[in-house]
């Protein structure tokens, strides 16, 4: 059954007023003398001496005054929140039905709590500096919220430096863009990134605070903190978190502190926790949580927060849009990229050996052979060395790739030449003509291998993957074509096969260089003129691509528009049942099977031929297959 | 660096300056020539005439002036598709309007009757829709845009033959209109010829009712395709009698018919689905590069979308401004008919036409079938 006081002092403002008669008209016989706040304050202490329960209704500026001076005169205190006290009701947990809530403000069964105060003003639920990227929004805030708020907020995110002192004479030095001090943190986003081990009574502080390094790593912690659930905690790549009865923050630049959301002072900033400060009516909710708690520890999780040379580099005005490497990935990757845009006796050996095998992949018209040339294929590692080599200025590391890449291509065509000047039979099999119609699809694969290809190169872990990429763009193979072309003295030949690995060259190029970007190998692209250079050819090689590209997909139309047209030819009816279209040098070579039920003559072929001439393109070579209807 | 860039934007400019091929810009003489556009705008085959007319008028938006300057006048005579009218039209046209050319969107029995009229006074005229092959032979100034009935005929029961592989046909004809029943002759010699089976040879009259006897005479014969080479409202009656038998056998109908049943008698088209036709257009077809402007320009101009009728309107006055534009003097008929009956490969909407000395025009036909109330494309023949 419930207790009540018998006496409680009940303290209003103008707005609360109201809550008088309730009060005194109460049904649990408790006696209510009521004072207005601004008399209170002429007098305090002759008005609180005395008095055991207090019943406050008002302002949050109101509640801390009277929190303040339950510290001093150790009276219990019953909270009656107005309407728009949203996160008052949320922190103590108070119901908000008003007989409910004056129900508990006069019961005798307070809870013990501790009071935070930084630079000495209380503070309740939280107090915020610098730039917080949403740990502050409510918890309940809905997805598409979280993403409007964080996109208005990435803009002008800075990282500065801090100084933390904890109880344990710590001295922490890191850069962050702000950090958030929580009380009790129910009700907000930073409640789901934090652990739940504090109670109202652990003395403890709790600090969350925020270093996102680049842009990308911002989306990165906002897309965990979407999906975040208060029930299973991780380590956030971005959040430092830090336990401790007292912080003391300094910070580079004066910071702006909001406590509670009223700017009331600024950095340096000393926080404090006075255990079992105050004794307050709390909900069943809070009180069953509290009930729980278990040894506090002071806590220092820091390892995700920029340290000792980071620092350094974090001195920029805005944090980047991508990402440092770490110095351990760095260090391994330039070594591997610097091997391999060595020349060696393994690269030469395995050039031949896979040009070899691929030029007679390509005589055979055999997939599986020219898989295997392109696995045994050397050529990736000196080109995607050669797109850091570009992207971080480095001439030593350009120069010795582009050497390397051009001994590879020389051998290719020479081997793939030779080999044709020995084999004396000149056909045109599917493989190789598979590579000689290069379009902006072939560059879409070069640029997404590219990527794939840096990015399988910065992680050891996945390096074995590196094979699929390497079928993927398929190097040697066309470079094998067009050293066909060079054996056979047919420009043409060449000069498709090669424009198909120029494609790759440059499209491996191009997005390797952009991946390690992104990877954070290089703060910015250094060698602008090289890659100038690149996407100038990147942008020359578009053009016979995409018209390359249009030809294909008018090819596809016209084979599938070829198979609704019929033609009268001296009374004989025909019907195209398939067409094939396809680029015979500077022709189209159109084959058809077209189904008739009476035997065609030299005339009727004539005629034909004629009428398909008339009606689409005259530079058409026709070839018919004629079927009989029975 | 900012070289190499200034560079590329100099080529690029030079491409693309290169690139743009403005037509020459014609400043108007403030002189019109006639052109005369005689069709039924009226009575039961008004469909024919409005959408002729609308297709014309899109040709002409874009096409208002001729290289020397002259504008376009249309002078526009309903005939109702009576031959009497289109005499008299024909006449007001010559006398008193003074036209250059004239345009003819009427059936084959009114242009076969101005035909001797048109030869005396050499007077151009070019039939748009009239298909019997008779309105240009022994005729030195009619020519015809569309394919005559010999190629549709004869393309019909290959058609039917090969592609539908349909062994039993019954054939309708309407002796009281030319263009009918010298199609069903047509289709009925070539499809005998290869191998076909004539069930039955159906004579409608303009008084004929009992189209049910007529109906299970022909469904005892095991008939799989029922040849129409007749008007909108007599199709409508056999497939009205069609579906009181609940029998559903193939039908193939004659140039324009499906376009005639859809924009006159659309509330009919579930009765007519599935069947064929022989036609000049589909929107579904490839278009040639003038024919998607014509298409865009009549999508600008008109709320409803072209049909066979408008496009061989538009092809028929794109075709009459060209001769009329090769000509030295644009009133000389001698020279429009000559360059008329001299058009090779000459670019319509569809495909290339041309047009022989002998008046008749070599164009593609294509089949079209009625699908869910909407007009499909089948096959292009060339």
């Amino acid at each position: 059954m419930a207790n009540y006081v018998d006496i409680a002092l009940f303290i209003y403002t103008l707005e609360t007023k109201h809550l008088i008669e309730p009060l005194q008209e109460n049904s649990f016989g408790v006696k209510i003398t009521s004072v207005a706040f601004d008399v209170l304050m002429e007098d305090p202490e002759n008005e609180l001496e005395g008095i055991e329960h207090l019943v406050v209704s008002g302002s949050l500026n109101v509640i801390k005054e009277i929190l303040n001076f339950a510290m001093k005169y150790g009276f219990s205190v019953g909270i009656i929140p107005m309407n728009t006290q949203k996160d008052l009701i949320k922190c103590f947990a108070l119901p908000r039905n008003k007989n409910e809530v004056i129900d508990l403000a006069l019961r005798n069964s307070s809870q013990v709590m501790d009071i935070i105060l930084c630079n000495q003003h209380i503070m309740l639920f939280q107090a915020t500096l610098g730039r917080l990227p949403l740990m502050d929004s409510p918890s309940d805030i809905s997805k598409f919220n979280i993403v409007v708020k964080a996109l208005k907020r990435f803009v002008g995110l800075e990282l500065a430096l801090f100084d933390f002192t904890i109880a344990n004479q710590k001295k922490i030095r890191t850069a962050a863009c702000g950090c958030m001090i929580i009380q009790r943190h129910e009700g907000t986003l930073a409640s789901k990134l934090i652990s739940h081990d504090s109670s109202f009574t652990d003395g403890m502080i709790s600090m969350l605070v925020s270093a996102p390094r680049s842009i990308v790593e911002y989306f990165i912690f906002l897309s965990q903190a979407i999906r975040a659930r208060a029930d299973r905690k991780k380590d956030y790549s971005t959040i430092g978190y830090i336990k401790s009865p007292w912080i003391d923050i300094e910070s580079e630049k004066k910071l702006t502190v909001y406590v509670d959301g009223d700017n009331v002072t600024h950095t340096p900033l000393h926080c404090k926790a006075i255990k079992e400060a105050v004794r307050v009516n709390i909900g069943e909710g809070l009180r069953e949580k509290s009930g729980k708690s278990q040894p506090v520890i002071e806590r220092v999780n820091i390892d995700s927060l920029p340290r000792g040379k980071e620092l350094l580099r974090v001195k920029t005005k805005k944090i980047p849009f991508f990402s440092y490497a770490s110095e351990e990935r760095f260090r391994d990757l330039f070594a591997a990229l610097r091997i391999d845009a060595r020349i060696n006796a393994t690269y030469l050996m395995l050039m031949l050996l896979s040009t070899l095998l691929a030029t007679v992949g390509l005589y055979l018209d055999s997939s599986s052979v020219i898989i295997g040339a392109m696995l045994l294929a050397p050529l990736m590692a000196p080109i995607v060395s050669l797109a850091m080599g570009m992207l971080r200025q480095d001439e030593d590391l350009s120069k010795s790739s582009i050497k390397k890449i051009i001994i590879g291509i020389a051998i290719a065509l020479m081997t793939a030449a030779l080999i044709t000047l020995i084999y004396p039979y000149e056909s045109i099999t599917s493989e190789m003509a598979g590579r000689l119609h290069p379009s902006l699809l072939d560059l879409s694969v070069a640029i997404i291998s590219g990527v794939a290809a840096a990015y399988t190169k910065s992680y050891k872990e996945i390096i074995q993957s590196l094979a699929g990429v390497a079928i993927a763009v398929a190097l040697v193979p066309p470079l094998a074509v067009a050293g066909i072309g060079i054996g056979r003295w047919d420009s043409h030949f060449f000069s498709e096969a090669f424009l198909l690995f120029g494609t790759n060259l440059i499209g491996i190029i191009l997005a390797a260089a952009f991946t390690f970007r992104v990877l954070g190998y290089s703060p910015a692209i250094k060698g602008k003129r090289s890659i100038a250079f690149v996407l100038i050819f990147f942008v020359l090689i578009s053009i016979p691509l995409s018209l390359s590209f249009k030809r294909i997909v008018e090819d596809r139309l016209h084979e599938k528009s070829w198979q609704e047209e019929r033609f009268l030819v001296n009374e004989k009816y025909l019907i195209v049942k398939k067409a094939q279209v396809q680029d015979f040098r500077d022709k189209k070579l159109v084959t058809m099977d077209i189904l008739t039920r009476e035997p065609l003559n030299r005339n009727d072929l004539t005629q034909f031929k004629k009428k398909v001439q008339t009606h689409f393109a005259r530079r058409l070579i026709i070839n018919i297959n004629v079927i009989y209807i029975p | 660096m900012k070289k190499l860039i200034r560079f590329t934007i100099f080529i690029g400019a030079i491409v693309l300056f290169c690139g743009c091929d403005q037509p020459p810009v014609i400043e108007s003489s403030g002189k019109n020539i006639k052109i005369g556009v005689i069709g039924p705008f009226s009575g039961s085959n008004m469909a024919k005439g409005n959408s002729g007319l609308e297709g014309i008028k899109t040709a002409m938006a874009m096409h208002p002036l001729l290289r020397n300057g002259d504008g376009v006048e249309l002078v526009v005579e309903d005939d109702k598709n009576e031959p009497e009218l289109t005499l008299y039209a024909l006449k007001k046209l010559i006398e008193k309007d003074g036209v250059a050319g004239i345009i003819i969107l009427s059936d084959s029995g009114p242009v076969l009757k101005i035909g001797p009229l048109a030869d005396i006074h050499r007077m151009p005229v070019l039939a748009a829709l009239a298909t019997h092959p008779d309105t240009t032979n022994q005729r030195d100034f009619v020519s015809q845009l569309c394919f005559d009935d010999n190629f549709q005929g004869t393309v019909a029961a290959l058609f039917v033959m090969d592609e539908l592989i349909i062994e039993k046909v019954a054939i309708f004809s309407n002796p009281e209109n030319a263009y009918s029943s010298f199609l069903a002759a047509r289709f009925a010699n070539k499809f005998k010829s290869i191998g076909g089976e004539i069930t039955e040879s159906i004579v409608l009259r303009n008084d004929t009712t009992d189209y049910s006897s007529i109906l299970s005479s022909i469904h005892r014969k095991k008939t799989e395709l029922l040849y129409l080479p007749l008007g909108a409202e007599e199709v409508l009656q056999i497939a009205k009698a069609l579906e009181e038998m609940d029998w559903k056998p193939e039908m193939l109908g004659s140039d324009g018919l499906l376009t005639t049943m859809l924009t006159q008698y659309k509330e009919y088209s579930g009765l007519l689905e599935g069947m064929l036709s022989t036609d000049f257009f589909n929107r579904r077809m490839p278009l040639t590069s003038f024919g998607k402007k014509a298409l865009k320009k009549y999508r600008s101009l008109y709320d409803n979308p072209p049909n066979s009728y408008s496009v061989m309107g538009g092809e028929g006055y794109a075709l009459m401004f060209n001769a009329i534009d090769r000509c030295k003097d644009p009133n000389d008929r001698e020279c429009i008919n000559r360059m008329i009956r001299n058009t090779v490969d000459f670019t319509g909407i569809t495909g290339k036409i041309t047009i022989k000395p002998n008046g008749k025009a070599t164009r593609p036909l294509v089949v079209n079938v009625i699908k869910e109330g909407k007009l499909e494309f089948v096959v292009k023949v060339y």
